[in-house]
């Protein structure tokens, strides 16, 4: 849902349109988050029906309508950066489900697919590293701070293969 | 040949335990290489770099380094060999208290004398410490002093540089440091092993990940190091993927 706060935290200083707010949402995020252009109208849209952004000016070519935040957006903004994140954590773990359906149909040698993940994030780990370094060098702190976020996370990554490696992860269900 | 450093089937056993030990270790490292070796405690990765180093001898097995075989050498020719080839970084600096900075780095120059003098003044200016040279260690900070301890171990220009978690001690800051004089010092040439647990300050610098795991090598990884465009190494979740 953060594409649509995305959008409002945007409006907040300035009436923009549809093509600016999708540029400046992409800088922001460093390209860490691509959006298409048909996205952005959506959500302005909806944001426009829900009464939380009001066009600017008159109603013709889409492309150049600009829209600014409403009283009400401005209220549903501040409520949405006083909260903090919650829900269930998200994992995008391909490899646990590998692991699981693999310790049924293989006979419990999981050992090379853990080594082949753990390379993998060994590479995201340099990738990662260098990523932070040209973010600081191009005085993009705020892009390096979030590649910090994942250099953690992978390290994590990391610790969880090392330590399904010395359990023995699957052996238990060959014996 | 280009390998500066080869084990071949290296086993050491400690007498009463087997924590530390190794196990048929095989692995060759090219010169210029920055090589990280990864593993948990007690996985043998110290004491693979000791065995390097010469500071200890295998049980069976080969190790060379720039060619020479270390079994061949005597006590006093395995103590040149460490003098001359090789600079060893600790985790706690071991620094002799009583001994300025400068004094410090001196401690295993062959060449006395004003030669010397420029060069580890010299090597304490590159690292970026030269306010430091008459202070004693207990006036240094975490960082300065593993870097007093880095221009020792370079005084006498090694061909191998040792480290064993040389971050270890360090806050995050100092740690990064340190981490990026190595990387600068890979740049200029220097081959370099690195003995750590941080994956994080391992990739940064090592092209190369052995990972030890109770005794023996598990894995060899050659990273890669392309530029690769912030949206092919993160993506922030866009609604297309959390739905």
């Amino acid at each position: 849902m953060s594409l649509k706060y995305g959008v409002l935290g945007l409006l907040k200083g300035e009436p923009l349109h549809g093509y600016e707010v999708k540029n400046r949402f992409e800088a922001m995020l460093g390209g860490t988050w691509e959006v298409n252009i048909g996205q952005i109208y959506t959500t302005l849209q909806r944001l426009e029906r829900d009464g939380l952004v009001k066009p600017v000016g008159q109603r013709g070519d889409r492309r150049k309508l600009q829209y600014e935040l409403s009283d009400a957006g401005q209220k549903a903004l501040d409520q949405w950066l006083a909260q903090p994140d919650s829900g269930p954590q998200q994992l995008h773990e391909d490899i646990y489900v590998k692991l699981l359906l693999a310790t049924r149909i293989a006979n419990g040698d999981l050992q090379p697919m853990l080594a082949r993940q753990k390379r993998t994030y060994l590479q995201r780990l340099r990738d990662l590293n260098r990523l932070e370094e040209r973010a600081r060098h191009d005085g993009r702190i705020d892009l390096a701070r979030l590649v910090r976020g994942a250099l953690l996370h992978t390290e994590a990554d990391l610790k969880w293969m090392d330590e399904l490696s010395s359990e023995r992860f699957g052996a238990e269900e060959a014996e | 040949m280009n390998d500066l450093v080869r084990l071949t089937d290296v086993n050491k056993v400690y007498q009463g335990g087997i924590t530390g030990a190794l196990n048929g270790v095989s692995i060759s490292v090219e010169k210029g290489e920055f090589a990280a070796i990864m593993g948990p405690s007690g996985s043998g990765k110290s004491t693979m770099l000791n065995l390097i180093a010469g500071l200890d001898r295998p049980t069976s097995g080969t190790i060379t380094v720039g060619g020479t075989d270390l079994a061949k050498l005597s006590e006093g020719g395995l103590a040149r060999f460490r003098r001359d080839t090789i600079g060893f970084v600790f985790q706690f600096f071991y620094l002799l208290p009583n001994l300025t900075a400068l004094e410090n780095v001196l401690i295993p120059a062959q060449l006395k004398g004003s030669d010397a003098k420029a060069r580890a003044r010299d090597l304490l200016y590159k690292l970026g410490i030269k306010e430091v040279a008459d202070k004693y260690p207990a006036r240094l900070s975490g960082g300065q002093q593993q870097r007093v301890a880095i221009a020792r171990a370079l005084i006498n220009n090694p061909t191998l540089l040792l480290a064993d978690e040389p971050t270890g001690a360090l806050d995050t800051h100092s740690g990064d440091q340190v981490m990026e004089l190595l990387g600068g010092l890979h740049r200029d040439g220097q081959t370099i092993l690195l003995v750590t647990h941080d994956a994080k300050l391992a990739t940064r610098n090592a092209a190369r990940v052995l990972s030890v795991v109770d005794g023996r090598v598990v894995d060899d990884a050659r990273l890669e190091s392309p530029e690769r465009a912030a949206s092919e190494v993160i993506r922030v979740r866009s609604e297309e993927t959390s739905r």
